[in-house]
């Protein structure tokens, strides 16, 4: 009385796919069917059923467009400078070798801390008068007076300084991967490349980029998705202002769940932002990441 | 971890003493020298620098944050502020650790992080299992699905999540909230585990199952120990991903289950500016997850690498 392996697999399989169909898709059913309806926020409060009045309302709303743009900026913005920073880590670790080792341990550290400590750590860095970055800025002549910048106060720069937390934790990651990458990377090709007469430039871009490729579109891929996921680094540092400056789309769906009560039209919003990030992951995946193909 | 042979990890391969030499050229920059390591003695000493540069930017933050913890209120708030504290105290820890609620919520935060990492483990290992030993097509489109729940964000689960745990009971208990935590971390530790299990040679459970033990039995004696390396991993992964979660935190805890990072972030608004006891409660929430991670760092980068090296 064998069952066989492919329903045994099923079975093993059903704990964690019941887990994932009862705690994720059905939320999701329950947030998609409320953005049908025009919700009180009151318990047992009226329920109307409004058709896609909530989506009309979501896309001619100045708010709701702007904080999908400011999601977009924020995750090129983070992604783009942790990929930079990441890269020239990784590369320094390995043109160092062996001996930068424990280094890299030290360098892991940001990775175990909360996000919302990030947040809170770098706003007290950058706050207005007692912030320290303003300050050591002045002293070394940099700036006029510590408080010029206005990091968190300035609405046209201060999508930059909440970004700054999310760099700080997870540019770790980015180095570890592209670490990781590198080591891949047969000693010969660059040798051979060197006594071909490539210099450091060409061989960055013309052996050791390409080279890496899958690697690099996982890590951006991974961290795209966490990026324009980001909340608890901004709602710490600016909770969205000033002037909605740094207002992004996690933010803007939360306020207007929580703080104008609007869950119907929250979960049109979510509705909306759920389908562009899966659009746009499926574009990534299938373009950039390529599985399977050219590794 | 012999159960780690991916190819994430050679990391030490660079350097296996005097490489076979391929020419003049090698001599002349350094003998040390194996592709990417640089070679000559000035390059290196530039790089030290510009790496210990980098180090310092990257680690003094959270040295900052120390600092201000031992200073007192005044020091904290200073105009232009100092960088070590004046006077040293330990006032702040005292304040913020015996301010109510604060150590409720490292129960609460244990709890629900033990709980979530339990629930974590025990569903996505048999998953994973099922996923990597069976290779069905129900295995790869369920993969392919736990990817995807990756990207929903918990801003859009939360409340309908809040709302149907409010009406079962649960409202408000670390249970909760961990089962929330669980839809983070499962999918990410079914994706791990099923790295790990593909490194597991097949032969081995073939020899146990001739030897009278049923799938179940062998998966449970003889697969099990051999990946207990990355069930540790997984294991830190999903306890991580729930001791530092705030979003579900903030949306499905009242008083009574209110985990430490909610806690930190009501200190702002409920006390008014009190960065002293914030940073002070910040260190000790974040050093004991620091000292794990340095204790273990070859696994947690084992883990963190290999699912994205992988690809």
């Amino acid at each position: 009385m064998r069952i066989p392996d492919r329903r045994f697999a099923l079975y093993l399989m059903t704990p964690a796919a019941l887990f994932l169909a009862v705690f994720v898709a059905y939320p999701l059913f329950r947030l998609v069917a409320d953005s049908f309806f025009k919700i009180s926020p009151l318990v047992g409060g009226p329920r109307d059923f409004v058709g896609l009045d909530n989506y009309v309302r979501a896309f001619t709303s100045p708010d709701f467009m702007g904080a999908g743009w400011r999601t977009l900026a924020y995750t090129v913005m983070v992604v783009t400078l942790e990929f930079a920073l990441g890269l020239g880590i990784a590369l320094l670790f390995t043109t160092l070798g062996k001996k930068s080792q424990i280094w890299r341990t030290m360098f892991l550290y940001p990775l175990m801390i909360a996000p919302i400590v990030a947040g809170l750590l770098w706003k007290f860095l950058m706050i207005d008068n007692f912030g320290l970055l303003g300050s050591l800025l002045s002293q070394a002549g940099i700036l006029q007076n510590p408080n010029q910048i206005g990091w968190l106060s300035n609405p046209d720069i201060v999508l930059f300084s909440v970004a700054i937390p999310d760099i700080w934790l997870t540019t770790s990651f980015m180095c570890l991967v592209l670490f990781a990458g590198l080591q891949n990377i047969p000693g010969d090709l660059i040798e051979a490349a060197r006594l071909d007469g490539a210099r450091a430039p060409a061989l960055l871009f013309r052996i050791i980029l390409p080279l890496l490729r899958p690697v690099i579109a996982v890590a951006l891929v991974v961290r795209g998705i966490d990026a324009a996921r980001a909340f608890d680094t901004i709602l710490i540092q600016t909770n969205g202002g000033p002037q909605s400056a740094s207002e992004t789309m996690s933010l803007l769906i939360y306020r207007t769940m929580i703080r104008f009560g609007d869950p119907g039209l929250a979960s049109a919003m979510g509705t909306i932002y759920l389908l562009a990030m899966l659009a746009i992951a499926f574009v990534a995946v299938t373009t950039i990441w390529r599985p399977g193909k050219d590794t | 971890m012999s159960t780690m042979e991916s190819p994430v990890i050679p990391a030490r391969h660079t350097s296996k003493g005097p490489a076979p030499a391929t020419g003049a050229n090698r001599r002349r920059r350094g003998v040390n020298r194996e592709g990417l390591e640089a070679g000559k003695r000035s390059t290196r000493t530039i790089l030290w620098i510009l790496l210990a540069a980098s180090l310092v930017l990257y680690g003094f933050p959270f040295l900052y944050l120390l600092f201000t913890s031992f200073k007192t209120p005044i020091d904290t708030i200073a105009v232009p502020p100092t960088i070590l504290p004046k006077e040293w105290t330990l006032a702040n820890y005292a304040n913020a650790l015996g301010r109510s609620g604060v150590p409720a919520s490292f129960i609460n935060s244990i709890q629900t992080a033990v709980i979530s990492t339990a629930l974590s483990l025990v569903l996505s290992i048999p998953a994973a299992y099922g996923i990597t030993r069976y290779k069905t097509r129900s295995g790869r489109v369920f993969i392919m699905a736990a990817l995807v729940t990756r990207m929903v964000p918990p801003v859009a689960i939360g409340i309908p999540l809040a709302s149907m745990m409010a009406s079962v009971g649960l409202a408000d208990t670390p249970i909760a909230l961990s089962i929330a935590h669980t839809t983070i971390s499962l999918p990410l530790s079914i994706w791990l585990m099923s790295s790990f299990f593909e490194a597991v040679p097949q032969d081995l459970e073939e020899a146990a199952t001739v030897d009278g033990c049923s799938r179940l039995g062998a998966l449970w004696r003889v697969v099990i120990p051999v990946v207990s390396g990355g069930i540790a991993v997984t294991a830190i992964f999903a306890f991580l991903a729930s001791w530092n979660e705030f979003l579900f935190a903030l949306l499905m805890t009242a008083v009574r289950s209110q985990t430490t990072p909610v806690v930190i972030a009501n200190f702002q608004t409920q006390f008014g500016l009190d960065w002293g006891s914030m940073t002070a409660l910040a260190a000790v929430y974040s050093i004991p997850v620091i000292l794990l991670t340095l204790l273990l760092q070859r696994k947690i980068v084992a883990g963190m690498t290999l699912g994205a090296v992988k690809g």
